[in-house]
């Protein structure tokens, strides 16, 4: 089956949500929403499928590759083969379609916790540690961290000592949640990492970047120590020098 | 920064952003007009585009002081991106934040 996917340039309910990637790229479960529909799509039978994006589209034909993971052959937005082949607006996700995802922060959120359950049943390696409390591959919780459902937190995550998460969170993978921090009804971004004692309620964070999902009120935190960036540095002397040392000590 | 003093309350106005570079002078320029008839510091946030941990610094001062004499400092009309700094830091909680 060919499939034509046409990839919404921006929406008008979140515009923060493409400031940063193009929309379809930004995060949704541990994936994107893109990586989702994909997903979806192959599990409907497509084969081909002719990827149309106004925004970026280079970087979005990046993101998915010549879509091998999915079973899938991607192409660019030519669609000269594609005559008669079925139109999918990214608007919502297959596995959902009555429900949108773009129409504001709060949609978006809740999109995100009405397939929580299920995309985490389909997620390799991630478990339910307690009742809807989803935990995924390599993740460090302090024992007394406290967990309430429904939760996603992904993989290689770290919570800290007598941090509050969940309900109605997502905690994306590579973040690290500090000490005593609190998120509840929120997500934290991929790679994020949220400083002792903040509190997130209701907002979406990623890298320094907090997004209040009722009012759309984005501000870019100027302290590191309260939110920021947790993605490794390319080059890291740190790096270097234990690469060295075990270089010259093996013998 | 404009102060003015109005029913034992100090009213400070004016303040463009509250970060680094001048927490410590508006810090010491309100201490220096708190006068004993002072109850109350109003701090009007509308016109701060952004605050940081050095602003929220300079804030927690005055609460301690204000505290240490039986008065309050409030906050006024903050921007939702400064509203937003308070709720992270969950200063909300030790400062009245008053919307007019």
């Amino acid at each position: 089956m060919k499939v034509i996917l046409q990839c919404p340039v921006s929406a008008a309910g979140v515009p923060a949500l493409s400031r940063k990637r193009p929309l379809v790229l930004s995060p949704f479960l541990g994936e994107t929403a893109l990586a989702h529909t994909l997903a979806g799509l192959s599990g409907e039978g497509a084969k081909h499928v002719c990827l149309q994006a106004g925004d970026r589209i280079a970087e979005v034909l990046r993101a998915v590759g010549g879509g091998e993971i999915w079973g899938l052959k991607i192409t660019g937005p030519d669609e000269r083969e594609f005559a008669g082949a079925r139109r999918f607006v990214l608007d919502s996700l297959p596995q959902a379609p009555g429900l949108p995802l773009w129409t504001s922060y709060s949609v978006w959120f809740d999109a995100q916790m009405a397939l929580l359950e299920r995309m985490a049943r389909q997620r390799v390696g991630m478990r339910e540690l307690s009742p809807g409390v989803y935990v995924g591959l390599r993740t460090r919780l302090a024992p007394d961290a406290r967990l309430t459902g429904p939760l996603w937190i992904g993989d290689n995550v770290f919570i800290g000592p007598g941090a509050v998460v969940g309900p109605r969170a997502v905690v994306e993978d590579d973040s690290y949640l500090d000490d005593g921090s609190e998120v509840v009804e929120s997500i934290v971004g991929p790679a994020t990492y949220a400083g002792s004692f903040t509190e997130l309620r209701r907002s979406f964070a990623w890298g320094r970047e907090l997004l209040q999902l009722d009012t759309g009120s984005l501000t870019e935190v100027q302290d590191r120590f309260l939110l920021s960036d947790a993605t490794p540095p390319k080059f890291s002397l740190t790096r270097l020098w234990k690469q060295w040392r075990q270089r010259f000590s093996t013998p | 920064m404009k102060l003015h003093q109005s029913q034992g309350i100090l009213v400070v106005t004016g303040l463009q952003e509250l970060n680094a570079t001048n927490a410590a002078s508006v810090r010491d320029g309100i201490r220096g007009s708190v006068t004993p008839e002072v109850t109350g510091v109003d701090i009007d946030l509308s016109k701060t585009r952004f605050v940081d941990s050095s602003g929220l610094g300079a804030l927690i001062a005055l609460h301690k002081l204000m505290l240490a004499r039986g008065g309050q400092v409030r906050v006024l009309n903050p921007i939702p991106a400064v509203e937003q700094v308070f709720e992270i830091t969950r200063l909300n909680r030790l400062f009245e934040v008053v919307k007019l």
